[in-house]
This record gives C-alpha cells, sequence and structure tokens, in this order.
C-alpha cells in the first residue's frame, strides 16, 4: 500500500524548471533510493515533498491525506520527517536536547521526550555522547543526530537527504546497517543520494532523476544496466573533463 | 486641496530625500559587504555636523569649504571603527555585533555632550543662507537655498559613489565580496580591505551629508538620532544591501515624510510615525525590501 | 549560551541552602540601607532584573533581539495610570490589564515582524517602539508629552499622603516597594525557570539555534515566537505599573525611550543571554555602578555616564559577548573544552566540514 504519492509534481523557479512532472510512489515498509546527478533537481523535489516550499503544480499524497503545500512543521506531525544535506545540529544543545526536540512532536512532556531521546540514543550508538554539544561533535556523529532526532518525532516516513556524504567508508557501512535497522522498526525510508553504489545495495527500489524529470525507476539491479541511466551519468562524468579542454 | 501647498511639500521632500539617500547609502554598503547593521550611523553624521560647525567657529571656514576636511575626517572615523571594533567581532554572535556600533554611539554622543554641552549650535550666515536672500520662489513654491544645495550635493555624491562601484576595478572587487565573499578571495580579492573601504565609503558619505545638513539644521550631540532611525527605515525599505534601493527609499520616505500631512490630514507632528508606518507595510507585503534580494 | 548554569536550581541541595541565605539577606536588605537613596538604588535594581528577565525570554532564550521593549513598558505604565486616574479601578487590576494589552498589543505586531530576522527584527522594533512613543508623547488623553500625575493617596482623617495597598502606593518609606519588586522578580524568575524546563523553552532554544532545523522537527517556530513576545511583553507591564506606582508619574519620556529598551537589553547581555541567573546577575551589577556613577560624577548633563556607558558595551561585546555568566562559566571549566558555543564555532565547524565534503566529490569524479 502506498505511503507516500507524488502526481505529476512541477517546482519552477522563474523561468528555471527544476522538477517537470514528476510521478512516483513509495509504498509502506519500503526502502526508496531516489538518485541523479548533480542538478538532477533531487534536493527541490525533496523540499516540496517536506513542506519546506510549495510545488508549483501536481500534488503529494501521505498516508492518504492531500497534503500539498503543508508546511514542513505540520508534516512532521503527520508522520512525515526529514534531515538535512548539510548537517544542522544545534550547536548549543547537547546530543540529548537536540533528540528531545525531535521528541517534543509526540508528547509535551519533558521527562517524556528525555525518555525518548534515551532511547533514540541508545538504538543510534549515540548514548555515551549524550551530553556533548552539538557544536562540538565531529561529522560523523553529527549525521547520527540527525537521524536520531527525526527518529525521536515517530514518524512514518523518514526522508534522508544524502546521509552518506562526507562519511568515511567505514562509516559508511555502519550507516547501511542503521538504515536497515530502522526499516526494521517497520519505518518507511526514502534515501536521496547522488552516489549509486551507496544506493544500490539497500534500497528495494531506485527512482532516478535527471534535469528534473523521472528518467527511470526500478529494482536495483535494472537501474544499473538501464542505458539512459549510464548515459546521465557517463555525462556528469566527462563534464568536467570537457571544460577543462576548453578552457586549455 | 491647494496645489501649491502640494507643490511645496513634494518638492521639500524630494530636496530632503536626497539628503536621506545619502545617509543611507553608507548604511547600506555597509550591510551589503558583511551583514552588519552601523547602529553608531547618526553618531557619525551628528560628528560631520559637528565638524562643520567647528570649523566655520575656529577657523572660520564656511562649511562649503571645510567640506574636503569634514568628508575625510569621517572616512577616516569610518577606517578607525572597522578596524578597531567591526573587525574584532566579524564573526562574533549577531548579539555583540548590534551592541557593538550601538556603544559606540552611545560613547560618541557622550562624548559630544561632555566636550560641546547639549545645546543648539547653528553656523552664522552661511554662504548657502545667503545666495539670493537665502530662498528662491519657483511660481509660488519657495525653496531654501541650502537645502537645493543639499540635494544637489547629495545627488553629486550618490552619483559618484555609483559610479565608483559599477565603474572601477575597486569597486567592482567590493561588489564581489558583497555577492560571494569566498569566491571573491579565490579570486584574489582581500575581503578585509573591501570592508574596510566600505567603512571608508560609508563616512565619507555621511560626512558629505554632515556639511550640508550643517547649514541649515540645527546641531546637537542627539541630532543624529532621527536621522539614523530615518536612515534605518530608508535602507529596509529599499532593501538591505541595494545602493538603488537607498536612492529610491530616501525620495520616497522624504516624500511621505512632507506630504502625508497635507494629503491625509496628518497631524505634522505625526509625520515620523507615518514613515515608520509605512515600513511596517512594506516589510509586511515584502519583508526583503523594495530592491532587496534575499 | 544555555548548559549547566541555566538550571542551578536542579543541581544540588547545597544550592538550595545558599538560594534560601540570599533570600534572608535580600529580606534584610531594608532593613540594612536604611536610608532611602540606598533603598532606591536597589529597587531600581529590582526593577531592571525582572525587565531583563523578561526581556531574556524573548531575546536570550529565542534570539530574538528587541530593541522596544520600552513600548511594552511603557503600555503598563500608561494602562493602569489611566484606568487608576480615570475610573479609579485599583493598579493590581490594572496591572493585569495592562499585561494583557502588552500581550494582545505584542502578538499583533509579532505577527508581521517576526517574518523578519536578525538584524531585520531589532531595526523594527526600534521603529515599532519609536511609533508608540511618538502616538503616546501627542496624545492628549494620556497627557501628551508631559504625562500624568498619579495623585498621592491620603488619609481621609489628617490628609496627608500615606500607604495605601489598595492603590498600591506607599508614601511613608520605600521598603514595601522593595518587598513588591523583590515579589515581582521571583515571579518572573520562577516563570523562566518553568520556560527553561519545558517545552517551550527546548523550542525556543532551537529557534535560535536554526529555525529551519526547528521546523523540519515540527516546531511551529511563529507560534512559539508569539507566545515569548507574549510573556514578555506582559512581564514588561506588569513592571511598568509597578514603576509608575512607586514614581506616581509617568510621561513618554521616562517609559517608552530608546535608552530604556536598550539599557534592558544591555542588563541581559551584561549577565549573560539565555540563563536564568545572568539577567538577576547583570542587573546587580550594572544599576548600583551606573547610579553611583551618576552621583559621583555630578548628575546627568555632563554625560560622563553616558560615554563609560557605551565605552562598557564596546567592551563587552568585544570580549565578553557571553557576559559575566560565560565568564563564570569560563572559569569554572578551565582547561576542559569550552561550555557554550558561539556561532563563530558553528561557522568554523561548517568551513571544517566543507573540505571533506570537497574530498568526497573528489573522490567521485
Amino acid at each position: 500500500m502506498a505511503l507516500l504519492e507524488l502526481d505529476a509534481i512541477t517546482k519552477r523557479f522563474g523561468g528555471l524548471v527544476a522538477n517537470h512532472e514528476v510521478t512516483f510512489q513509495v509504498d509502506r515498509g519500503e526502502i526508496v533510493g531516489l538518485i541523479g546527478p548533480n542538478g538532477a533537481g533531487k534536493t527541490t523535489l525533496f523540499n516540496c515533498i517536506s513542506g519546506f516550499f510549495p510545488p508549483t503544480s501536481g500534488t503529494v499524497r501521505f498516508d492518504g491525506t492531500d497534503v500539498t503545500g503543508w508546511p514542513a512543521e505540520r508534516l512532521v506531525h503527520q508522520g512525515m520527517v526529514r534531515t538535512f544535506q548539510v548537517v544542522r545540529t544545534f550547536p548549543d544543545l547537547t546530543v540529548r536536547e537536540n533528540v528531545m526536540i525531535g521528541a517534543f512532536a509526540r508528547t509535551n512532556s519533558a521527562s517524556t521526550a528525555r525518555k525518548i531521546a534515551d532511547e533514540m540514543l541508545e538504538f543510534t550508538g549515540l548514548a555515551p555522547r549524550a551530553d556533548v554539544l552539538g557544536a562540538n561533535l565531529p561529522i560523523a556523529q553529527k549525521k547520527r543526530v540527525e537521524l536520531a532526532r527525526a527518529l525521536a518525532t515517530g514518524p512514518q516516513l523518514l526522508m534522508l537527504d544524502e546521509v552518506m556524504a562526507g562519511l568515511t567508508p567505514a562509516e559508511r557501512v555502519q550507516a547501511v546497517e542503521l538504515i536497515r535497522a530502522i526499516r526494521a522498526r517497520g519505518i518507511t525510508v526514502l534515501l536521496v543520494e547522488h552516489v549509486m553504489e551507496v544506493v544500490m545495495p539497500i534500497s528495494d527500489r531506485v527512482i532516478v532523476l535527471d534535469s528534473g524529470r523521472k528518467i527511470a525507476e526500478g529494482p536495483p539491479q535494472a537501474i544499473v544496466e538501464n542505458p539512459e541511466v549510464i548515459a546521465a551519468y557517463l555525462g556528469e562524468k566527462y563534464r568536467p573533463r570537457r571544460e577543462e579542454t576548453g578552457e586549455g | 486641496m491647494d496645489t501649491t501647498l502640494l507643490l511645496q511639500a513634494l518638492t521639500n521632500g524630494l530636496l530632503i530625500g536626497m539628503v536621506y539617500a545619502l545617509i543611507s547609502v553608507g548604511l547600506t554598503l555597509i550591510f551589503g559587504l558583511m551583514e552588519i547593521v552601523n547602529f553608531a550611523h547618526g553618531e557619525f553624521l551628528m560628528l560631520a555636523m559637528y565638524a562643520a560647525f567647528w570649523a566655520s567657529v575656529l577657523l572660520n571656514l564656511d562649511p562649503m569649504v571645510s567640506l574636503p576636511l569634514t568628508v575625510g575626517g569621517l572616512a577616516l572615523l569610518g577606517l578607525v571603527t572597522y578596524r578597531g571594533i567591526i573587525a574584532q567581532i566579524l564573526n562574533a554572535p549577531m548579539l555583540a555585533q548590534i551592541f557593538a556600533t550601538f556603544g559606540l554611539g552611545l560613547f560618541l554622543r557622550g562624548l559630544a555632550q561632555y566636550l560641546w554641552s547639549p545645546n543648539f549650535r547653528t553656523i552664522e550666515r552661511p554662504w548657502l543662507g545667503q545666495i539670493s536672500g537665502g530662498t528662491v520662489n519657483l511660481g509660488g513654491v519657495f525653496l531654501g537655498v541650502p537645502q537645493i544645495a543639499a540635494a544637489i550635493l547629495a545627488g553629486v555624491a550618490f552619483a559618484a559613489l555609483y559610479l565608483f562601484i559599477s565603474r572601477t576595478r575597486i569597486g567592482l572587487a567590493l561588489q564581489a565580496v558583497a555577492e560571494d565573499k569566498s569566491t571573491a578571495e579565490l579570486m584574489g580579492i582581500d575581503s578585509h580591505r573591501m570592508f574596510a573601504l566600505g567603512w571608508v565609503l560609508g563616512g565619507a558619505c555621511v560626512g558629505v551629508a554632515g556639511a550640508v545638513l550643517a547649514s541649515f539644521y540645527p546641531i546637537t550631540p542627539t541630532v543624529g538620532i532621527l536621522f539614523a532611525l530615518i536612515a534605518y527605515i530608508v535602507v529596509a525599505l529599499g532593501g538591505f544591501g541595494s545602493v538603488p534601493g537607498a536612492l529610491v527609499a530616501g525620495l520616497l520616505v522624504g516624500l511621505v515624510q512632507e506630504a502625508s500631512p497635507i494629503l491625509f490630514g496628518v497631524p505634522t507632528t505625526y509625520k515620523y510615525a507615518v514613515v515608520f508606518a509605512l515600513y511596517l507595510v512594506v516589510v509586511l507585503i515584502r519583508p526583503q525590501g523594495l530592491f532587496g534580494r534575499f | 549560551m544555555t548548559t549547566a548554569t541555566a538550571r542551578p536550581i536542579r543541581a544540588i541541595p547545597r544550592s538550595w541552602i545558599a538560594l534560601g541565605v540570599l533570600a534572608l539577606a535580600l529580606l534584610a536588605l531594608p532593613l540594612v540601607l536604611r536610608s532611602d537613596s540606598r533603598l532606591n538604588i536597589a529597587i531600581l535594581v529590582l526593577v531592571y532584573a525582572a525587565l531583563a528577565q523578561a526581556w531574556n525570554i524573548l531575546g536570550g532564550f529565542a534570539g530574538q533581539i528587541s530593541l522596544g521593549n520600552a513600548a511594552f513598558f511603557g503600555i503598563g505604565a500608561y494602562t493602569s495610570t489611566v484606568l487608576l486616574s480615570r475610573w479609579e479601578v485599583t493598579p493590581w487590576l490594572g496591572m493585569l490589564a495592562g499585561a494583557l494589552v502588552a500581550a494582545i498589543f505584542a502578538v499583533i505586531i509579532g505577527y508581521p515582524v517576526f517574518r523578519l530576522g536578525g538584524h531585520y527584527f531589532a531595526i523594527a522594533t526600534i521603529a515599532l517602539a519609536e511609533i508608540v512613543y511618538t502616538i503616546f508623547n501627542d496624545w492628549e488623553w494620556v497627557g501628551g508629552a508631559t504625562g500624568m500625575l498619579i495623585p498621592f493617596a491620603r488619609d481621609i482623617e489628617t490628609g496627608r499622603p500615606t500607604n495605601s495597598l489598595y492603590y498600591l502606593q506607599f508614601n511613608l518609606g520605600k521598603a514595601p516597594y522593595f518587598y513588591i519588586a523583590l515579589a515581582l522578580v521571583v515571579l518572573v524568575t520562577v516563570v523562566t525557570v518553568i520556560v527553561d524546563r519545558s517545552k517551550l523553552g527546548y523550542y525556543l532554544r532551537a529557534i535560535k539555534n536554526d529555525q529551519d532545523a526547528a521546523r523540519a522537527l515540527g516546531v511551529h517556530v511563529l507560534r512559539y515566537k508569539l507566545i515569548a513576545i507574549a510573556i514578555s511583553a506582559a512581564f514588561s507591564a506588569v513592571i511598568g505599573t509597578f514603576y509608575a506606582q512607586y514614581l506616581l508619574y509617568i510621561d513618554p519620556e521616562t517609559t517608552m525611550r530608546l535608552e530604556l529598551s536598550v539599557l534592558i537589553a544591555l542588563v541581559a547581555i551584561l549577565g549573560g543571554v539565555g540563563t536564568v541567573a545572568g539577567p538577576l546577575v547583570g542587573a546587580a551589577v550594572l544599576i548600583p555602578a551606573a547610579e553611583l556613577t551618576r552621583q559621583q560624577l555630578g548628575g546627568s548633563g555632563n554625560a560622563i555616564d553616558l560615554i563609560l556607558y557605551g565605552a562598557l558595551i564596546v567592551l563587552i561585546s568585544i570580549f565578553q559577548p557571553n557576559g559575566l555568566m560565560g565568564l563564570v562559566q569560563r572559569l569554572r571549566h578551565r582547561g576542559g573544552p569550552r561550555p557554550t558555543a558561539t556561532p563563530t564555532e558553528q561557522q568554523a565547524t561548517a568551513r571544517e566540514e566543507a573540505p571533506m565534503l570537497g574530498g568526497y566529490e573528489e573522490e567521485r569524479g
């Protein structure tokens, strides 16, 4: 059953079309990867879904409700939560307090929020860092804090914007394990990633964007062999070199 | 409604609006460069007016003659402020940034009051006040010569600044830093020097404004407060960091301030309140101001 | 700026003992000070402590720097005074009415103004406070620029000025004013402690840190900012009523000027914004210092106090932006990691992140 349904989402900034009639759905319990080369419109689409700006046209349905244009804070209470590509840990709050902010979406009591937060810290392996200020964490742990506090809101759908970026290979392996554990808790995951290799092993299904349009959708294996996808990624790979020779 | 009266008000509004624009452009330039509001801007203006006053009393120089001195002095004040205070707080919390210049303003105001007393001062027989008896009559509309000269000089200074920013290498470097500091640095532009230049230019603009105002406006240690408030409004209205915005908004504020008593019967004592209210309305509709970018 | 010291009361029984000693010392203060001029300074300390604490909820916790809080203070002073002088309403009720009017006003203006961030917000609050000032300065019904006198409560038999709890007026010595001001400080501080530990406090700190990140976690940013400004305005107004009853005279110049707004914020900043103790410490240090300087250097007019005051603000901003509480924390944690993160550090870590991401991009290409 579909948890998230996008129908012909288009987003324009002035004359620039960032997303053009993107349609797809995410079923309950799935891990779906959303990939595409730089400038494919992944982050824009993400912002349209998660309520950071409204789409120009098209509809977003979540859990059977039309949530098109709902602001982010309202979507959280509906069960949809996101993280940011560039981590936005609250620097003056401790790790525990960071996660409590998420937990307050479910409760008005500080002690309940603290309990939820501690549970999430345990789950994400951050418990030993609970009293460290957000500003003083290394990047990999900041990403974990982002995850933990998003989970603390009690979501049905977790949307992750490039969680793997900036992580070492060892840290990525841990992150993949964590995402699998999150799915095991019954939470649906939508992953935006730039790099195919990261998304393929964990995704049940992969959606590919290029120049704002959906160009492919299917199981990872099929996507890897899809000529259009290969072209989109290869094009990007050779682009810098062309520019270099152009200058030289 | 009396058309002559309205024409008179509109002309007065345009004349004072030019001066507002000139006072505000320094503020907007600095904000565009480093996202810092100079809350001591009004005190800079006050010092410029006192500089013109003391040059006339002690050196017997008319404000128009001492203008280069005033401008130079204020440019220097801008530089010292940047080096001594602003450079220290560029990365400080916003609270510290706001209060550092606020404190400087209080300090300068206190200093002026301590040194020169809180009394009103006016310059005796300024040249501009004597040309054609101090006023000209344009079809029933009376204009003060000092006010006309102030508007013209403000216009010239504004044009010079605009040409400097848009036509010279240094000016373009200044714009590049305002646009994107890190990219500009990659291109080899020293952003700290551009910041300092911004403060020098801001000081110089306020120096011109102070010198022209001194010919017809009474001078006190607190004279800068109202002008600074209006300048904040102008900058916010025109769009923080926008030089053309400062010109348009300066004129707009001048017009609204002078015309609202006649057009809408607002008591003249409320004319500044009307300006502030205009600002709030604009902010409600367009938070980034008329020419703002964000 | 909000760490351990933000909640000193939570810690251990020893702090309760310290608090008890402090309470006794404060209660005994009028007996010790004896002279009215010294008691006057003590009352001013309490007034500014309460005002700065009220400012702190908006400026310290939520990070919305208001330079117009004097407008709320003035609205409180005027509401109760008008009710008293026109309709004989007791200032105690007037106090509540003033708080309500100020809170409603705050929410109405907060709605548009909170769309502005940072410096823009500060400027908008200045403009608003100036509008309020201009209106009151010209509004003859409330006395215009000359202001309003509150008539003495007189003894029915002798006709001399006397004490009256109903009229919130104590003409036989300042001690009762001191205790009422103390009660107000305790009230605002208790509310601040409650806010600090509740969902509201957590949300306000999140908003101060990063509004978009807060939104992404379900925080209705505007709603919580409006709650903060309403609380801040209501308490500022309550103190305004008290102040009117203390001076028995109000005018726009003393109750609504920009200088007052700045002083309120400064007290909080000197002490340390976003902490419960900061505004209290700031008032206890700054107000006596300012008053004594003024007395020593021969009253207003020569403006030496203004010069020192300005220089002090510049120095704090450059060298100690976290205020005295920040200094205390730094001394306590000497050698360890710094307890608070300034935006500088935040930017520094952002800069650290950039090369890592850059390296990652290279790896991919």
